[in-house]
């Protein structure tokens, strides 16, 4: 454990009855990050953070808020606030009361609390709405009533579930540089649990993929992004083009992958023997296009066009390779311009060396 | 007028509207009648009506008996609201709240009682009550009352509590509230127009709960005992006085409750 | 959190627990026990002795009795449920939102006002010189025998759950998926057919549930069958007032009252059964 560690969970297992909803979580949260857990649902990501909150207890194993273990500790007793995915507003409060709960519960005097209040409410831009009800407020403002409200204790750590899920696209984002903006002025922990890969990347510092249970790689979003540490990752970012084989010396003495595809050139393999079964990942905006089969390329696929699909200026080519794989290629509209794109039509798909990514597993 | 909907029959509307007017009749006729008659002068109610007349009434008013019931009634209705919606919220709460073992059991002890018939609890009750002396006194009427009612304010308590969000109580707790403040500030404050909607409800009930009363109750009568001692002995228009009072009285804590139950997003009145 | 129940929980499930243990199991426990008990003198003898079991289903007027209330009840529960059926029907599907929140409030009413005065007024309109013979005189016909009569017991039962029933039977048919009709008229399915063959087995468990508690509450009636049916014929009800009344026989009134319960049971599974037979659940 370092200094500038605040969580740690140190084989920290949950089970449900005979399910197993996390498996040995061993990982850290540094003082002062933004860190995203992201998942598919049912991957373990918000048990993992209500274990946090001490609204479930491990099964087995050590969480450490702070160095000292909190496993014995009710909710109540830890800070550590939550913004939920339904809010949890209290209905019956209005904004400013629901601002002062966690002041009152901690018996703080009733004019302290209702400066603090005002404050908060003032620093999230909603202090003319204070005396409002719930059910008056707009979707976003809401989303700041509930900040207000867990920030009003001022906590080391702040928890998010997956907060932002019931906005709209545009309010999603303009919350996501507010959330930003916030955790970089407070200084306060952020661990933002999400199913949003947009939303983790766009925000965290590093970023935890889980999986059934467990964490398949850890990492600044820049990382996982370009090289992800296992094949679940590769295909849950769903940004890569990915291939299966066996790596090889090639004639020239660099290293190859050989699929049944074909045999493509890498440069990355270092602590991996010929012979060993791997995966290759190319980003599709690293994948490029021609008409005629490219010379002097050394990783070339020919690839039937199936379908496309613009999303603003990018637009992201379909195609199927021999066996029935599927190979994208994404591209601005000016770099397509010259290429005959037609269903059907056979066209040659290739990359650099340099920018394929090998993960150690088939 | 929209145009003609080829799907909908006209003739079979309106016959199922007049049949629906005639379900109505029947159901409000005994209720409708009983308002009417208690202002009849005749001895023997029937048609045509005989003079407007406030004479039963009066006769009801004079009557110590009945007014001595009818304290006995309000009495035991408010005990019987207050235990009854007490029980109620704690069972609300458990299902709500908890998983355990033979929760199964739980729930049908908690929801079961109506679904005996009032003549076989009224004779258990009476029975076993007067084996360990509690029988023939206000108590003994409260507690069978209790056995009738509480499932009701369960059933309307937990109705509230699976309007809330899950997440708000577990929410109080993150904020710092321990098990007991979250149920003070937080369930309470919810529940609130439920728990109150129970309470006038569960007494309302125990006003029309004679038949247990009747079998439980020695001298002690509420006014539905009172009720039945009229028709068993001579039949005399005083009962429309009293069911059309009772009647009034009811509505008006179900009125009440109904208020209560359907106002959205409730302030409690006592926060500061 | 799942914990398991602390003190703070018991504080909320016991009360009630105990509460019913002590005045709703105990008692109907007492009940069995009772049933074994002796008279002697009117006075009750704890003891295990089959005579009461022996005696009240050696006599033909409990098995008159109970074959009566059997079949009154039987009667009620069909004649409520098809009477109840178009009123429930239309208050479901031929009025508006606004309406049928209105309808529903009316017919809730009728449990906050006494049964007791309900039956009496009946008496009103059915006595020799009631309403109904008073109107039929009007055109020059009877006065009929209406009161004291099991038609009139009938009245009484009808009074007592119509309205439980039309609830019950509007909230079932108010879960049927719409297009469900929507899909059986398209199909050619005439309106009439698609009552019978998609409303109907649709709303099954909701129907026979709604039966049931009409079976419940005119089995155990004791209202109607005195003030309106006279008396006359014996219900189960009306016995077990006279037996508790006749020389403190207790004991033999436990016998009945559990014979009842014991029939409500098996009616109840059995109604219960049919209403979910074919559910996954």
């Amino acid at each position: 454990m370092t200094p500038d560690t605040l969580v740690s969970f140190e084989g920290v297992v949950k089970r449900f009855g005979g399910f197993v909803a996390v498996q040995r979580l061993d990982f850290e949260i540094r003082k002062g990050e933004f860190l995203a857990i992201m998942g598919s649902s049912g991957c373990g990501k918000t048990t993992t953070l209500r274990m946090l909150a001490g609204l479930e207890a491990p099964s087995e194993g050590v969480i450490r808020l702070s160095g000292q273990p909190v496993n014995d500790l009710p909710t109540w007793r830890r800070d550590t606030p939550m913004v939920w995915q339904s809010l949890a507003l209290f209905p019956f409060l209005n904004v400013r009361e629901n601002v002062e709960f966690a002041l009152k519960m901690r018996g703080t005097p009733k004019a302290e609390r209702r400066r603090r209040a005002e404050q908060w409410l003032e620093r999230m831009h909603i202090g003319e709405f204070a005396e409002r009800n719930i059910s008056q407020l707009s979707g976003g403002q809401r989303q700041r009533v509930a900040l207000a409200r867990s920030l009003v204790v001022e906590p080391e750590i702040l928890l998010l579930d997956e907060p932002l899920s019931a906005l709209d696209a545009a309010l999603k984002v303009r919350m996501q540089s507010v959330l930003k903006n916030l955790q970089r002025e407070t200084g306060i922990t952020f661990v933002y649990v999400t199913h949003s890969q947009s939303e983790a990347f766009s925000m965290a510092d590093r970023v935890v993929i889980m999986s059934r249970g467990k964490i398949e790689q850890i990492g600044t979003p820049q990382d996982i992004y370009r090289r992800p540490g296992t094949r679940f990752v590769a295909e849950f970012l769903g940004s890569s083009n990915i291939f299966q084989g066996t790596l090889a010396r090639d004639a020239q003495g660099g290293s190859a992958l050989e699929t049944p595809l074909g045999s493509f050139a890498t440069e990355n393999i270092t602590g991996l023997e010929a012979g060993a079964q791997a995966t290759m990942t190319v980003l599709d905006t690293k994948t490029h296009l021609a008409a005629e089969r490219p010379a002097g390329e050394r990783n070339v696929l020919a690839a039937r066009m199936i379908g496309e699909e613009f999303v603003g200026s990018v637009a992201t080519i379909y195609l199927e390779a021999a066996g029935g794989q599927e190979i994208r290629v994404q591209k601005g509209h000016d770099q397509l311009a010259a290429l005959p794109l037609e269903i059907g039509r056979e066209l040659f798909v290739h990359w650099n060396p340099a920018d394929a990514h090998i993960i150690a597993e088939a | 007028m929209s145009a003609h909907d080829p799907n909908r029959n006209r003739t079979v509307d309106r016959g199922l509207m007049i049949y629906l007017v005639l379900a109505y009749a029947f159901v409000f006729a005994p209720i409708a009648a009983s308002f009417v008659f208690s202002f009849n002068s005749d001895r023997f109610p029937s048609l045509p009506l005989g003079s407007f007349t406030l004479d039963w009434y009066r006769a009801v008013a004079d009557d110590p008996l009945v007014w001595s019931g009818a304290r006995n009634t309000f009495i035991v209705g408010v005990i019987v609201g207050v235990i009854s919606t007490l029980l109620g919220f704690g069972a609300a709460y458990t299902d709500y709240r908890y998983k355990f073992a033979g929760k199964q059991v739980y729930l049908a002890l908690a929801l079961l009682p109506p679904t005996i018939p009032v003549i076989i609890l009224g004779l258990a009750m009476l029975a076993y009550l007067s084996r360990i002396n509690l029988s023939g006194n206000a108590l003994s009427v409260i507690i069978s009352h209790v056995v009738v009612c509480a499932p009701f304010a369960m059933a309307i308590i937990r109705l509230r509590l699976s309007q809330m969000d899950p997440a708000l109580e577990p929410a109080a707790w993150n904020l710092g509230a321990s098990e007991w403040a979250a149920m003070r500030h937080v369930i309470l404050p919810f529940c609130a127009p439920a728990i109150f909607g129970a309470l006038f409800i569960t007494m309302a009930l125990s006003f029309d709960e004679f038949a247990v009363a009747w079998f439980v109750s020695g001298l002690n009568e509420t006014l539905p005992v009172k009720v039945l001692g009229f028709l068993q002995g001579q039949v005399s228009p005083r009962i429309n006085a009293i069911g059309t009072f009772v009647f009034i009285l009811s509505m008006t804590l179900v009125i009440l409750a109904q208020l209560l139950l359907s106002r959205r997003d409730a302030r409690p009145a006592d926060e500061e | 959190m799942r914990r398991p129940i602390s003190l703070y929980g018991l504080t909320f499930s016991l009360p009630l627990l105990i509460w019913q243990v002590l005045f709703f199991v105990f008692p109907l426990l007492f009940l069995v026990a009772l049933s074994f008990w002796t008279v002697k003198n009117f006075a009750l003898r704890p003891g295990f002795d089959t005579v009461n079991w022996t005696t009240i289903y050696g006599r033909a007027v409990f098995w008159q009795a109970y074959g009566t209330t059997l079949a009154l009840a039987a009667a009620a529960s069909v004649l409520t449920t098809v009477l109840a059926f178009p009123a429930a029907y239309a208050i479901a599907f031929k009025l508006s939102d606004t309406a049928r929140r209105w309808a529903v409030f009316l017919m809730v009413i009728p449990f906050f006002t006494s049964y007791l005065v309900r039956v009496y007024s009946w008496q009103i309109f059915l006595s020799d010189n009631g309403i109904f013979n008073a109107i039929l005189g009007w055109i020059g016909l009877g006065p009929f025998a209406m009161l004291n009569t099991p038609g009139a017991t009938m009245m009484g039962y009808l009074t007592l759950s119509y309205p439980l029933v039309v609830l019950l039977q509007v909230f079932s048919l108010t879960f049927i998926d719409r297009t469900l009709i929507e899909a059986a008229h398209n199909l050619r399915c005439g309106r009439l057919r698609t009552v019978f063959e998609v409303i109907i087995p649709s709303a099954r468990t909701g129907l026979v549930i709604a039966a049931l508690f009409c079976f419940i509450l005119s089995f155990g009636d004791f209202v109607s069958p005195v003030y309106l049916g006279g008396g006359k014929p014996t219900t189960l009800s009306i016995l077990i007032t006279d037996t508790t009344k006749s020389g403190q026989q207790w004991p033999r009134a436990a016998v009945i009252a559990l014979s009842m319960i014991g029939t409500l049971m098996i009616v109840a599974f059995t109604a219960v059964t049919f209403a979910y037979r074919g559910k996954t659940k």
